[in-house]
Parts: C-alpha cells; structure tokens; sequence
C-alpha cells in the first residue's frame, strides 16, 4: 500500500518534472530563435548600425562664467588647453610617427617608450593621449601638417585661466575633483568624470551661478569612435559672469604690502559693505591647481605651517588685541557711566585681588582721559572702564558691531570670532565669571577672537556712524540697496569723542600709529592693536622678556578708516608674529589707502 | 545499503545513512561539477574582454577568487554535512533569512537606490540572498512533512503561499524586484512538483493575468518605464531605452561568428552598459556571435537536464523538491537575464548565472549547486532503497 503511494508519486513527480522541464525548454528554445532572428537574419542591419552609423551624444561642457574685478579687469577666464592624441590602429608604426612628432613638440626619449608601453596595453582603436598642456607654437606646428601624421587628432578643453597668478587667489579659490561632499551640496548638477568643481573661495560659493547648463551635441560616430557628422547641436547655456567688489590696484598694493609677511588685510567701502581688497598671505598661484602638482609641490603647499591655502581675512581666528577699545570705548559712552573727560590715573599696573594687571607701558601714562587712553593705548584705564561695565555689556556692543558672529560674506567655511560673557563660560567650562578675565576682555585679550574681516567691519561701523553692512565680495549694482545686519544709533556727541580719539592715534604725536599718516595730508583714524600669542615673561621688575621665538612673536594689528571727516574706506590689518601694530600693521593699511586716494581722490 | 536496511516508506522520512569519505567522493556527481566548470571557464573569457582586458584585470581576477570560493562552497555542502541536516534545520534557516530580511528592510545600507544590505562587521550581507536558499529548503521540508496521496488543493497551499509572499513582500519592498520575481519562480516551481492540482493551477494563472493591471500600480516610475521600454525602446533611447538598444545592436552585429575576441565595438567602445555584469551575454553575443551564444545556451541546458535528471532520482521529497527548487533558481535566471538582453523581457537586475561579475549571486548559486550534489549523493541510483 506504502509502495503503491511512493509509486503514485513518483510517477506524478516525473509527469510534473517534465512539465516544468517542458516549459523551460519552451523557454530556452525562444531565446535560441531570438537569437537566430537577431544575429542570423537580421545580423546584417544590425552590423550595418553597429559599424557605420551610431547615434553617440555628447555632452557640450558649458563655459563657466569668467569673473572680474569692480572695474571689469577680468581676473579668471577660459582658455584652451590643447592635447595631441593618436588612433593607433590608424597611424601605422607608432615609434616612428612619435620619432617625427618630436621635431614639433617637446617630446623626450622617455614619454615616447611609456606612450609605446601604454598603445600596447590598450585596445588599438581607442585614441591615446600623447601629450597634454600644449604651447601655442606647438599646436600651430601640428596643426598645420596635420594631414602628414594619420591617424592624429588635436582635442582642446576648456580650463581656468588666473592672468594675474596669485592675485586675490582666496578670493577666487580654485577647482578641484569633486569630492562626495561637493555633489551631495551641489545635487542639483551632474559631474561628469573629469569636470571639476569650485574647492575655495567665490568659485566655490557661487559654483551654481558660475557652472551653466552643458549641452548635447548628436553625432554620427563609426565604429572606431570617429565622428562622421554632426546631426543635432543643443547649445550649452554658458555661466554667469561674475563682477566682484574687489578693486585689483589696491588688491595688489595690499599683497605687495604684505611681502613676505603672514597675515590678512581686508579693505572694504564703509558705505555699502563693498569688499574693495581682502588679502591672506601667504598666498599661491591657482593656476598650479590646472597644470597640476608634483607631490613634492603639493606636500609644500599644504603642510607649510603658515597655512597659504587657508584665508585669513574670514577663517583667521585673532585676539583683536587693542583694537578692541574701540568697541569698549563705544560701550562706556553708550551707558551713561562714563564721563569722556574724566580721568584716571595710571601707574603701569592694576591690582586686583593680590593679581597685577599690567599696562604696555611699565612706568605708566599718569592721568588719563577716554581720548588719550584711545591715543595712547592705556590699558590700565580700559581696564578700569570695562569693570565698570561688567563683561555682558561689552559682549552685546561687540556684537552690535560685527563682532563674535559669521559675516555672510559669500565664502565657505567663514569663522565667527568668539565674545565671551558669561553665559557662555558657563555653558563650556561649567565655570564662573572672574572679574579678572573682564579685565583682559578690555583690552581685546583673553578668550576674545575675531577674523581680520570682522575687525574690518567693525571700524566700517564707527567710520559710517553706526550701520553693519553685510560684507559683500559682489559689486553691488547701481541703485542696489546694500544688505544691513545690523544699525546701532550712535549720537554724534559720541562719534565725535571716538573719532577725535582714533584721530588721535594716527596724528598725535603721543599716537601709537604716526606710520599710518596718509599722503597728501589726508586725516585718517584708526586703532593699534598688538595682541599676546604667548605668556610674557617678566622680571620681578616688571620688564617684560620678549621670547625670540618668531612664533612666540605678538600679532600686530591695526584698524583704520579715511578721511575723517567723510569716510570712504575702512581698512584692518592683520601680521602675525609682526610685533607692534604701529610699526608692522599700519604701514600696510597706510600703503593700501595711499593708493585708494591716489586712483578716487578724497573729495567728492 | 539494502532494501531491509531501510524499513521507512517513501513517504515518511527516510532512514538515516551515514557513508564513508570514500563513498562520498566516489558517490559525488562529478559530471555535474565538470558541467559547472565548463561554463564558469566560458564565464571567464567572456568577462576578460568585457572588463576590458588588462585595464581591469583586477576585476577579473576577483572573479576568478569568487568562483574558486563558490566551488570550494558547492564541494563543502555536498561532501561534509549529514543526509538529514538541510531538513532538519530548513525552518530555522527560514526564519533567520526572514528576519534579517526585516532587520535589512528597517537599518540596511542604502547603495543606488536601494536598501539591500546589511553591514555585518567587514563586509555587506545582500540577505535576499540567503533567502533563495531558505525558501527552497523551507518549501521541501513543508511538502516533505505533509505529504498526501493525491493532489493539492487550496487548503494544503495556504501555508506554502505564506512562505512565498512573506520574503517576496520585504524584497519588493527594498525595492528589487528581480530578484522577488525569481523567488516567486522557483517557489512556483516547487509547489507545481509537489503536486498541485491541475483546476488549482489553472486558477492561479488566471486570477495572476487578471491582476496584472493592479500590479502595474504599484510598481515605481523606474519600472513601469522598463516594461514601456521593452515595447517601444525608441521612445527614450537615451534614458531608459538605452540598454535595450545598445544591447540589441550588440548582438544583432555578432552575426553568425561574432566579431573576435576582445573585439566588439559595441563592448569595447563603451556603447554597452553594464557589460560585465548584467549585460555580459551581449558582450558574448557580440563577440563570438550566434555560435557562442547557443553555445552557452547548450551548456546551461545540459546543466538542467543533469539537475533535472538527479531531481528524478531522489529519494525522498524533501531531496527532490530541492533539487527542483536549485535548479530553477539557476534556470529562471538565465531565461530572465537572456531575455532581457534579448530585449524579450523587461531590464530588471537578473545576472547571467555563472558568467556574470558578482560575487554574492555566485556563492549562493553555487551553494544550491552544493545542496543538488548533496541530495544526490544519497539518491536512489547508488543503491539506496525504494
């Protein structure tokens, strides 16, 4: 009985085996026909559109928008960069044709037995490049015997041409492979393999403006890739233009000021926010970024311990030092607590709590008022001032003027700055306020930092008499109303008592920035600043040991704006490890605006 | 090994045999292996040129890693477990496949599109995978324990049903719907070799065409765009037609004797999408033209009839309902992925069993391979009872 059900299922199995075997025979014999419909009998056609005409489209890269200077000296543009490839299978004996080639370009003994390695590796109908980067002479030379070298062809490519090298190169930024990260930011494009991206700078910013929309060209190509001829041409929409705030003849006296220096200087029009020059130093030539680095150059580049491929003018964190006063200064007469004509007595030192707060001068200015504190830079007397303020009302000031918050300029990877109050020492060390660290906070020490960008803002803002423009690296267009961040309303009894002190600076004799007096007898304003990279030293005396480690050296800083009386521009400097800000910064600013007022004149 | 041996029925389940090393070996379907080695040789010419020669080698070479260890998998099955462990532990196995499913479905790794993956320590588990292999042994295992004289009818598929569209529901989901597609193939397969009544079957094919315009809607844009494709590829030939009439050109220019290797313009110059993976057989078409391709076509035949042919002798249902299940999942996915290269079917993402670039789609083939020669290393030709 068992057996008889065994045999009754396994007969059915069998039946049904065969039904699914059956049903995929069915199967595999409609792939054979369909292979013998379109191999055998219609194998004719189909080689026919295999070999002779197919349809191959190509993408037609959109040239990418040029940018230019405020007035329209173009500072990047396309050019075309020439390589020479050959079609192995259609060139004959290749040593030979490389042999006659090298009368016509620069072509070593060595890159000819490498091009002759690489043919053999690759399949013979696929074009080899030969070389790259081609001079002008070179691509004439060949162009003109073209037809004596068959199976030779010239491509050309568009790439970033910078003509003045290294000039406003942070600006500019340069391009680079797109990274992941790049294509998840700018998803709404596509990167073909060998186009590139904006890595820095406003080619990175404004990519999406700069890049346009790539068109299709249709071809006839044969079988070995050769194009036959053109069926349909969809023309790339080109990218924008970009016209910049920045003015080249001060960008370059700027950079030229800086020399050898490290450090940054911004330059921008008080007015409207205009960025007229913004200079990090080092600086590098973005060029090398198209013709490529040796790894020897890259290793250069990027590991020098002075950053040049960093911009310091938005990404350069500084105590501003001295500068600083400016904004304590503004705050005290804001308050209502302080009397601009009182005066304090300065000794050299501050003793606070069995703790001794020294002024830059040991011996002391004796009796001051806010306008020779300003002038003088007395430490002791800002001290004594922002006690009296309390660090929270400090913090709102500076903010108010630009401080301790990202610009917006339109660049990537802008820094904030930092104002401490003391909320914020709570919420990151979990610890009190100490009157102490008001005290440094007076005179721009301490935790305080900011951007060379922020301190340009922040004297643009006394200079215009209260407003935060947005800084904008884009010319603004005629009638084009500037972006405010912020207006504080100053009454002009206190603007007045501020600028008589920064005037001071620069033209008091007691000033700590004669350097800085303008040609032509134009009157300027402005602050030194010379903030602590290390602990000093001192002798029981009190005589600072300065270190001669050139890194352990102060930053020197220096804020300014010109003409007093209508200002139209503001300018802050920035030199590391420079020592004084009167002797190492303000000649830079003095430089930058001799040249402002030599090209627009003061009036007007 | 006699007939007094061995007391159980056909229809219980078998006694347990344990054999000797050399009666493994000497039991082991070697003619099934050659076939096997036969092809994947073929599979590695075809994938030299098509990763275009010494550019790629690497990629070739990975290949040629991936199949030692898929071979050195199938031996392993086959040789080294008992007769009745894949019975024993096939619902275990089900479960864990249908649970990583699960886990794969809510914290998988997302890589074009898709959430197929989980990332388990080093390297990533497609775990659709595993479930090819578990539903088969599931399937065989459920037939095996219930099994009746007569046909199936409603009642006895309820379960088996269940145990297709569970998996076949997390893997649509993912989406990928090849490989749902060939789950529900070689799940049908089974079920029709068990014994499924004729008016049932009959009924099934219906109500499935009549349902067709529900699926329809709930397929993704990119799909029904595929299957649009499939009917008017002109429509979009650079979008979605592209494939389709690359590949057709590709083949159709093989002619009768192919263009040579290394050779096709269509492979070689780039015109073919996804040459080394799904769209090898072109690249074979192309190449070595009508003669290749029905070459191949041969091969994998004689491979269906051998499988088919230890099906047949198998000694218990659990052993032939798995070598059914084995053997259509490497038979619907030639039909498929031919088809669709063929431009017969629509591009869904089915490799060339054995030829195409991959390592996953390997292993578990070769480990259905492995389950086959197992099966059949205990099967009625060798003496075993009836």
């Amino acid at each position: 009985m068992l057996d008889d059900d065994r045999e009754q299922f396994r007969g059915d199995a069998r039946r049904r085996l065969l039904l699914v075997g059956g049903v995929l025979g069915a199967g595999f014999l409609v792939l054979g026909g369909r292979l013998f419909h379109l191999q055998v009998m219609r194998g004719g056609e189909y080689r026919t559109l295999a070999e002779d005409n197919r349809i191959s489209l190509k993408p037609i890269t959109a040239p990418r928008g040029r940018i230019f200077d405020r007035d329209s000296r173009t500072l990047v543009e396309n050019s075309p960069d020439f390589e020479v490839v050959v079609v192995p299978e259609l060139a004959g004996p290749l040593r030979m044709l490389f042999k006659r080639l090298s009368r016509h370009i620069d072509l070593s003994e060595e890159e000819i037995k490498h091009l002759l390695q690489q043919a053999k590796r690759q399949r013979s109908f696929l074009p080899l490049r030969v070389k790259s980067h081609l001079s002008w002479e070179e691509v004439s030379s060949i162009e003109v015997r073209i037809h004596e070298f068959p199976g030779l062809d010239l491509h050309s490519q568009s790439v970033r041409y910078y003509p003045f090298d290294a000039l406003a190169c942070h600006v500019l930024g340069y391009l680079g492979e797109p990274s992941d990260g790049d294509r998840k930011r700018f998803s709404r494009m596509t990167y073909r393999s060998g186009e590139l991206v904006g890595k820095s700078g406003v080619e990175q910013h404004y990519e999406e403006r700069l890049r346009g929309q790539e068109g299709v060209l249709e071809m006839e190509v044969n079988a070995v890739g050769r194009h036959v001829r053109e069926l349909h041409r969809n023309p790339p929409e080109p990218g924008a233009d970009l016209y910049l705030s920045i003015d080249s003849d001060l960008q370059r006296e700027a950079q030229e000021a800086m020399g050898e220096e490290t450090g940054a200087v911004v330059a921008m029009d008080p007015n409207n926010g205009e960025i007229l020059a913004m200079v990090s130093s080092p600086t590098y030539d973005p060029n090398q970024f198209i013709r490529g680095f040796t790894h020897a150059q890259w290793q250069a580049l990027s590991s020098n311990p002075d950053r040049p491929l960093t911009n310091k003018a938005h990404q350069g964190h500084y105590p501003p030092g001295s500068t600083f006063k400016i904004v304590v200064a503004m705050a005290g007469l804001l308050s209502g607590k302080l009397d601009p004509k009182e005066s304090v007595f300065c000794n050299g030192h501050l003793l606070k709590d069995e703790l001794r707060f020294y002024c830059w001068r040991r011996h002391g200015h004796g009796s001051v008022n806010l306008i020779q504190a300003l002038t003088q830079s007395c430490d002791v007397y800002f001290y004594k001032l922002a006690e009296r303020l309390g660090i929270d009302a400090i913090e709102r000031q500076a903010h108010k003027m630009g401080l301790g918050a990202v610009s917006g300029v339109g660049l990537d990877g802008e820094r904030p700055g930092l104002i401490p109050s003391r909320a914020w020492k709570r919420k990151v060390y979990n610890a009190s306020w100490f009157p102490g660290e008001t005290y440094i906070t007076g005179i721009g020490q301490g935790y305080v930092l900011s951007t060379p960008l922020q301190l340009a803002m922040m004297v643009a803002t006394v200079a215009n008499g209260g407003t935060v423009y947005r800084p904008t690296l884009l010319k603004l267009e005629p009638g084009e109303t500037p972006e405010v961040i912020h207006r504080n309303y100053f009454s002009t009894y206190h603007l007045e008592v501020l600028r008589q002190g920064l005037e001071a600076v620069v033209h008091d004799p007691t000033g700590t920035a004669a350097k800085a007096r303008l040609d032509g007898g134009i009157r300027s304003a402005g602050k030194t600043g010379t903030s602590q990279v290390a602990r000093h030293k001192r002798e029981k005396s009190g005589q600072i040991i300065k270190s001669t480690n050139e890194k352990l050296q102060d930053h020197a800083l220096f804020v300014s704006y010109a003409p007093v009386d209508r200002p139209k521009i503001a300018v802050s400097v920035v030199v590391e490890h420079g020592g004084h800000g009167g002797s190492a910064a303000a000649p830079v600013a003095k430089r930058v605006m001799d040249r402002y007022f030599a090209k627009y004149g003061s009036s007007s | 090994m006699n007939e007094s041996e061995s007391g159980h029925s056909w229809l219980s389940l078998g006694g347990t045999v344990s054999l000797g090393w050399t009666e493994r070996l000497r039991r082991f379907p070697w003619s099934l292996l050659l076939l096997l080695l036969l092809t994947i040789f073929f599979g590695f010419g075809v994938l030299y040129s098509a990763v275009g020669g010494e550019n790629n080698l690497w990629l070739f070479w990975r290949q040629v890693i991936q199949s030692s260890l898929g071979l050195g998998l199938m031996v392993g099955v086959a040789l080294m477990a008992g007769e009745k462990v894949f019975r024993r532990f096939a619902y275990l196995f089900y479960s864990g496949s249908l649970l990583l499913l699960a886990v794969t479905m809510i914290m998988g790794s997302v890589g074009m599109g898709a959430r197929r993956w989980l990332e388990v320590g080093f390297f990533r588990l497609q775990t659709s995978e595993l479930m090819k292999v578990a539903l088969i042994l599931a399937l065989a295992r459920y037939f095996h324990d219930h099994a009746k004289a007569g046909s199936l009818g409603w009642r006895d598929l309820g379960v088996p049903f269940a145990m297709i569209l569970c998996p076949m529901a997390f893997i649509i989901k993912q989406p990928d719907l090849g490989t749902a597609v060939l789950l529900a193939g070689v799940g049908l397969s089974i079920i029709v070799v068990a014994g499924i009544s004729w008016r049932v079957l009959f009924t099934l094919v219906i109500v499935l065409g009549a349902s067709m315009p529900l699926a329809w809607n709930g397929l993704h844009t990119y799909q029904k765009q595929r299957i649009i494709t499939l009917f008017s590829p002109e429509r979009d030939p650079l979008g979605s037609g592209y494939h389709i009439i690359q590949s057709k050109i590709a083949v159709g220019s093989g002619g009768v004797t192919g263009k040579g290797f290394m050779a096709g313009s269509q492979s070689q110059l780039d015109f073919l999408p996804e040459r080394h993976t799904d769209f090898i057989f072109s690249v074979l078409a192309e190449e070595w033209g009508f003669l290749g391709g029905v070459t191949l076509l041969v091969l994998y035949a004689l491979l269906i009839t051998r499988c088919f042919l230890i099906a047949e002798m198998a000694n218990d249902r659990f052993g032939l309902l798995t070598v059914v299940g084995a053997t259509m999942l490497f038979a619907v996915q030639v039909v498929v992925n031919v088809g669709m290269v063929l431009g017969l079917l629509p591009v869904v993402g089915i490799p060339l069993p054995l030829i195409s670039y991959g390592g996953s789609s390997m292993v578990t083939l070769m480990i259905a391979m492995g389950l086959l020669a197992h099966v059949s290393l205990y099967s009625r030709q060798h003496g075993r009872s009836v």
